[in-house]
Parts: structure tokens; sequence; C-alpha cells
């Protein structure tokens, strides 16, 4: 007896996981902060959330994907590619294309790759965690064959300022992630496209009843996704002093962390926005906790355990909630 | 706004459809792979008429109800809809034509409240079509619930809400599409009898509305209590359509079962009553599925377990088995008690399940008939520790030769055999591990006649060989052919209990039909037999 009222308030918690992420955000937060003021600094802060802007704003696209019970783990190499891309298009070194062409080229690739992943998944009845592997592992292949271990070096400052500039003192990639944030929310829960998507996640036979497009939903995420990740890729690139072929390297693992931690199920139906938001901002905190920590070279690898073991726990009480709903459902 | 003007609409061109029938369906027909679901089934219905459906498990209800919703398209026929001809086969053109079903089957969202349960696929916008119109949602919502006096919270996932209250979002949804035609399949399975009278009074009232509602449902009393005409489908055809009142409920059930025996008569166990319990099963029950299951079964006799789909047999075989677990009670084999409830101690114990759907819990397809004949009792054909391929044929052409499988040899996959093939396989797999009750689910469903009287035999001669046979089985005239006993459950409970000289198709539909009101005097009945 005593099992199963740990199992359900362990379960209650499940439900409610954005507060628990939340919870532990401020906790984190509070006690890291407390130990080194340093972590408070303004310019500390600022730094965490603009490692942490990419990564949302592909986990807005994620969090639908997951929703409809899919999964896309090719956005790290999607990145890579895209990363290569607009490079060799506006470098001076390169092509050198005006700005605004590479920007549109680089998000109608995104956004074509995605719909790619969608096609396979819907219409070639491949499972996504198959498709989208293939995906991770062709797209490093194109990104290593377009760069030939070429390192890009020289961005036009019109690129540029998507990484370095702000607007009102704040980055302009926070900005960007903020209101892809806000959309994805509002999408999420005041249209119809984003109750169809709950709907077609939680239960696909009710959803085929119901005269529901599974198939347009899946490919619109899949798509939806590779867009963001090419969003993603603008901000963040221009950051960096090179491109290089490895760029976005297990970027899919921390993104699907992310998602996951922050309460969306990865049999569909469950989660929101916000909570995915909430588990970047706590993955994000701990990696720049351990820099504070003093692990010197070691925080990398602590940095993968940590995340390794955030997603392992996340799935188990994941497990716990629907073995408690079944309960439910059987009496 | 959009609904209300569109509701305007519909009761302004009410008027002129009057002089329709509302429904039409003629001379439907539908097969799956070699079965005929339905033939040349005809059914009208006007405005504001209650029209019952009846029949037996497999009469082709469910495939009539899915062709009308749009889910199947019918090989053959037409239906007409106030007049107009219905595009089948398309969910959408169902709907817009004015037909809603409510499924037997829960078709919740369950992580969705029931406010966007209600609207999903037909949502209100506002803001130049942008966003949902929530307010209108909601306040749509609780007038619908106040129209059906429910006082659920709509914001709430409708997966927390108990099951009645499920149903009633599934009614919730059904309303807000002001549909004419409303289906509804066996609307009152999961409600208390306070809830079924709501919705008795809601029905009513759709009916003054001059909605027309065709009411699916094994409740006979309901049917007498509802309906103003009642259809019967017996094997995908309709035997007759009447007024409720040309009907008795001794009527009804000789037109569901008018069936033609065509299976070869069985004479039996040879010595029944006389062989030693093995199988004994004692108020066994599991919460909110089936309770107070009480059988036996002896040695060399065949107990057939009737009831209609959803009475909870399937169910008792796998609690039986230890696939789910029971709640209270207890299995006995030969006097000891399976105390961990496991399939593990099941099979130890000597029992052997042959589960309904062969091809995906009974079988490896892909794998060879000797991989699969080897599966259970794996860790018996070793040597060293090891596989050991000759014990494997051994054990593969003895029962091939056996049972009589048809194949080339033991190293061909189960799935290039015939349907009757496999399930024998299945049979074969579980009496390598040779056990003292085989209970077999539904072993002849789906496979030809031919193939089913060899089944058939091969069930006789192994009670004849000692074994304790429960059988599960849809088919009535098989249960009756094939039984020495017969136990009727309805409803997760045992209905009663028949001997093989005074069990007929009517006295097995009659005990699985029974009403809850008379259930306890049947019980009675039926209890002073054994």
């Amino acid at each position: 007896m005593s099992k199963n009222a740990i199992i359900s308030k362990l379960g209650v918690l499940a439900q409610k996981r954005e507060y628990g992420v939340l919870a532990l955000l401020v906790v984190t937060f509070i006690t890291v902060g407390s130990q080194n003021h340093a972590f408070l600094a303004m310019g500390n802060l600022k730094d965490m959330l603009v490692a942490c802007a990419p990564v949302a704003i592909i986990a807005c696209g994620m969090t639908f994907v997951l929703l409809l019970g899919e999964i896309d783990i090719s956005v790290g190499s999607m990145m890579g590619l895209l990363a290569a891309v607009i490079g060799i298009l506006t470098s001076p070194q390169h092509m050198g294309l005006p700005v605004g062409v590479g920007i549109c080229i680089t998000l109608l690739l995104g956004t074509g790759l995605g719909l790619i992943n969608g096609l396979l998944v819907t219409f070639g009845k491949v499972p996504s965690i198959i498709v989208t592997l293939g995906m991770l592992t062709a797209l490093r292949g194109i990104t290593e064959l377009l760069m030939a271990g070429r390192w890009i070096t020289q961005l036009p400052p019109g690129l540029r300022v998507l990484g370095v500039g702000t607007i009102l003192g704040v980055p302009v990639c926070i900005w960007v992630a903020v209101v892809v944030a806000a959309a994805s929310i509002l999408m999420a829960r005041e249209t119809p496209l984003g109750r169809r998507i709950y709907a077609v996640g939680s239960n696909s036979k009710a959803a085929l009843v119901a005269g529901l497009p599974e198939r347009r939903l899946k490919i619109f995420a899949f798509a939806l996704t590779g867009f963001l990740t090419a969003v993603a890729t603008l901000v963040s690139v221009p950051l960096l002093s090179v491109i290089e072929s490895g760029i976005g390297n297990s970027l899919e693992m921390l993104v699907v962390t992310c998602v996951v931690v922050g309460g969306t199920s990865t049999n569909g139906g469950r989660g929101t926005i916000i909570g995915s938001i909430l588990g970047v901002l706590l993955l994000g905190m701990v990696r720049t906790d351990l820099i504070f920590l003093r692990l010197g070279e070691t925080s990398t690898y602590w940095e993968r355990a940590i995340q390794g073991a955030f997603i392992l726990v996340a799935v188990l009480i994941d497990h716990i909630a629907r073995r408690r709903s079944n309960l439910e459902v059987t009496q | 706004m959009l609904v209300w003007v569109l509701s305007l609409i519909l009761i302004d061109l009410d008027g002129y459809y009057m002089d329709f029938q509302l429904i039409e369906v003629n001379e439907i027909s539908k097969a799956f792979g070699g079965v005929q679901a339905l033939d040349g089934v005809s059914l009208d219905m006007a405005p504001g008429e209650i029209h019952a459906l009846v029949g037996e498990n497999g009469a082709g209800k469910s495939t009539l109800i899915k062709i009308l919703a749009g889910t199947y398209t019918p090989d053959k026929g037409t239906v007409t809809v106030s007049g107009k001809k219905l595009h089948t086969g398309d969910v959408r053109a169902s709907e817009d034509a004015g037909i809603a079903v409510i499924h037997q089957e829960s078709t919740a969202f369950l992580h969705l409240n029931a406010v966007d349960n209600i609207f999903v696929g037909r949502e209100p916008l506002r803001c130049l079509g942008m966003l949902l119109d929530r307010p209108l949602m909601v306040n749509h919502t609780k007038e619908l619930l106040k129209r059906l006096d429910e006082d659920l919270n709509p914001m709430q996932p409708v997966g927390e809400l108990p099951l009645a209250q499920r149903q009633m979002v599934g009614i919730a949804r059904a309303l807000s599409k002001q549909s004419k035609l409303l289906i509804m399949d066996e609307p009152t399975a999961s409600l208390s009898t306070r809830e079924t009278e709501t919705l008795f009074r809601i029905i009513r009232q759709l009916q003054s509305d001059g909605v027309g509602i065709l009411y699916v449902s094994h409740r006979l009393e309901e049917v007498f209590e509802l309906a103003d005409r009642v259809t019967v489908l017996r094997d995908g055809h309709t035997v007759d359509t009447l007024p409720i009142d040309k009907v008795t409920r001794a009527s009804l059930i000789q037109m569901m079962v008018g069936r033609e025996v065509t299976e070869t008569s069985n004479e039996g166990s040879k010595s029944p009553e006389t062989g030693k319990v093995v199988l004994e099963v004692d108020k066994l029950g599991r919460e909110g599925v089936f309770q107070d299951v009480t059988l036996q079964v002896r040695a060399g006799e065949v107990v057939g377990l009737a009831g209609l789909v959803g009475a909870g047999r399937s169910e008792v075989a796998r609690a039986i088995f230890g696939v789910d677990r029971h709640t209270s009670g207890s299995v006995k084999v030969d006097g000891s008690v399976l105390c961990s409830g496991s399939v593990k101690e099941a099979v130890n114990m000597g029992i052997a399940l042959v589960p309904e759907d062969r091809q995906h819990e009974g079988l490896v397809l892909p794998m060879t008939i000797m991989d699969n004949l080897s599966l259970v009792i794996q860790n018996r054909l070793t040597r060293w520790g090891l596989r050991s391929s000759e014990r494997e044929k051994e054990l593969a052409e003895k029962t091939m030769h056996d049972l009589d499988v048809r194949a080339s040899n033991a190293y061909v996959p189960a799935e290039s055999l015939s349907g009757g093939n496999q399930q024998k396989l299945v049979i074969g797999k579980w009496l390598a591990s040779s056990p003292r009750v085989l209970i077999l689910d539904e072993p002849t469903r789906g496979i030809d006649v031919g193939a089913k009287t060899e089944v058939h035999k091969m069930i006789r001669k192994l009670a004849d060989d000692g074994l304790a046979v429960l059988f599960i089985s849809s088919d009535l005239p098989e249960v009756l052919a094939m039984s020495d006993r017969i136990i009727v459950m309805r409803a997760g409970t045992v209905a009663g209990e028949l001997k093989r000289e005074e069990a007929t198709q009517e006295k097995v539909l009659e005990l699985a039909l029974a009403e809850s009101r008379e259930s306890s005097q049947t019980d009675k009945l039926a209890g002073g037999v054994e």
C-alpha cells in the first residue's frame, strides 16, 4: 500500500513536471549563487542565456515532434550542414553572396530537410528514429564533404550582427528565442493546429475517427523543427570564430534531453513548450555550474554524465506516471 | 458565432428535408479477406426515430456502424442521408452529412480536457481565424454538460475522469455537432443506473428535436424501453425490421440465433463427470474487469465458455494463465493453488493457453516451425546447456505427424502456413510442455470450414487423452457442438451453466443477454444445474 502511495505521489509530481523542473532550477540557482557570487554576475547570466538560446529554439520544434509520438535526432547534423552552407554562401573567402540570400537559402534548406524527414516517416512508414538516425549520419557526411577539412574564419558583418548584435542591450539570439517560444506556446495552446497535435499524439485511433490529418500534422512538425534548426544556426554560428564540420555535434541529444526533462512524454500527447524551455534552462545552468565548480578539464565529462542521468530519471518518472494513469483506467 | 449561423441554416433546411427519409442504407456489402461481414444489408430511418440494431457476435453491427461513420468503405451498396447520396469511406463526409457516432471503445483524447475533446477537428476561431475561440468553446461546453446533467470540470484532462464521465464527454461531442443521426454503440456499457436514466432522457429529448438515433445494444430491456423499431442482423444479413410492439424478447432471440449449424457434430466426452477435477477456479476476480468467476474443468472434459464480446471471457483466461494479475479468488490445478499468479508458474503447473490473436501472441511468424514448437520448452531441449537441434527436430517431426500439420518440412517459416495449420502449430507448441489444462481462446476464428473440423477433432482427441479443456468461442453452434458443459458469462460474471443435453442456442443467448434486474433469478436457475 505504501509502495502504491509513493508511486502515486511520484505520479502527481510527474504530472506537474513544470513545477518540479522550476523548483529544481531555483534550488540550483540559489545554491550555486550563494557559493559563488561570480555566478550571479550579469555577464555570466547573459552568457548562459546566449548558450541556451539555440537549444531553446530547436526544443520548441522538438516538443511538437515528441507530442506526436515521434522523435528527430538529426538536428545536430542538420545544424552542422546549415552552418557550412551559410558559411560557404556568404563568406568573402568563398562565394560571398549577399547575407539576405544566404539566410533565405539556409532557412529553405532547413525546412526542406525537415520536410524530407516528415515525408519518410509518414509516407515511407519508416520509424522516425531510423529515418532521423540515417539523416544524422548522412548530413554529417555531406558536411564533411562540403568543408573538405577547411575552416571558414571570415564571415560578413551583416551575418555577425545576428550573433553579437544587441537590441535594447539584449543579444539578438535571446530575442529570437523569446519570440519563437512565445509563438510556439500560442500555437500549442490557442490554435487548432496545436490542439490537433496533442489529440493525435494522445490517441491516434480516436484522431482517425475524428477525421484529423495525422500525416500532415507530422510532416508539419518535422518541417517546423527543420526550419527552427536553421533559425538556431543563424543566431548561434556567427558567434563562433570559426566554422568547421563538427558544429552541432551531439546537439540532438541535448535537445531531446531538455524536452523530456521538461515533461514531454516520449509516447506523445503530454508536454508543454514552457516545460521544454525550463528543461533547456536547467541543463544550461548545470553546464555553467560545472564550470564554476572548477572541475577543470573533467567538466565536459561530467556534463555528459549528468545529462545522461537527467534523461534516465526523466524517462523513469514518465514511466511511473504512465503506470499510475493505467491504474486509474482499470479502476 | 459560426456554429450558431450553421445551426440556423440546419433548422431551416430540416423543414425541407422532412419529406425524405433521414437515412436509407441500401444493399450494403463488405468483405474482409474471405469473410463476408455484411451481405446486402438495408435499413431506413425517419427523422426522430429511435431504431435499435441487434444481433449476435459477428452479426455485422460494428461493420455497419463503421461504414456509416466513414471509417470503412463498403464494397457494394449506397447510403442516402436526407435524400442526398453519401460519399462513403470519408469520415468528414459522414460528419458533414450529420452523422455522429458514440463508439463503444473509448475515443477520448485522455491528455486533453473536455473542451478540447469536444471541439478538436472543428474548432471555432477568432482573430481572423488565427486563434481558437476559447470563451465560446468553454461556454458551449458548459451548456452541453448542463444539458447532460453532468458537473465535471471541463478543464480537467479527460484521462483523470472516471469512465462514465468520459462517455458523457463523448456524448457531448456528438451533441455539439448538431447531428441529424446519432449512432450509439453500447452506450450504457460503462454507465450506472442513474447515468443510464439521464442518457435515456437525453435520447428522448433529441428524438423530439427530430434527431434519429440508431441504438446498438446487447441489453434487450433497453431496446424495448427506447426503440420505435428494431432491425435484427445475423451473419451479415438483415433478418427483419419490425416495429417494437410486434416483437417479444423471445422472438428477438429467435431471430438472432436462427443460424445453420454446418460443423460436424460431436458425440461429447466418453466419461463426463467421472474424470478428476483438474482446473478449479474459485471466485476469481480482477478489479473492474470481472468478478466471482467460479468454474471447474475435469480431465477428459471440454468446457465451453460462451458469452458476448466484452463479457470477460478472454480476460478470465488471461488471469488463469497469469498474463493479467487477479485481485481476488484463487486458481487451483490438481488441488494445489497457484500462489504467485505468474505465467511461469502456470506453465509449470501444467496450464497452456492458446491465445485469441494467434498471429501476434501465439507464433513468431518469421521463425521456422521447429523454432516455434520448441519455444516453450527450450530449456528442456538442450545438450550441455546449448540448443540441441536434433532433439528440436525430433519434437517438431513428432508434433507435425501427431497433429497433421501440413508443411513440406520443419524448416519453413510459420507465416508460410495456412490459418488452420498455424493454429495446429500453436496448439502443438503448448502440447510440447505436456500440459494438464488447455485453454483455447477462439481457436477457430478466421480459419476455413475444413480446417475448423480438423481442429475440432483434434481438441476432442486431446480431451479423450485426459486433458482438461476450457474452450472459448463466440461461435455459438461451435460451442454447442464441442462442449460437455457450457458456462455462460455476462458483463464480467458467470450468468449460468448448461449441460450438454439441455443447451440450445436460445438458452445460451438468453443467459448471455439477461438483464441486470433479472440476473439474480437466472443465476439461481442456472445455479441449480450443478
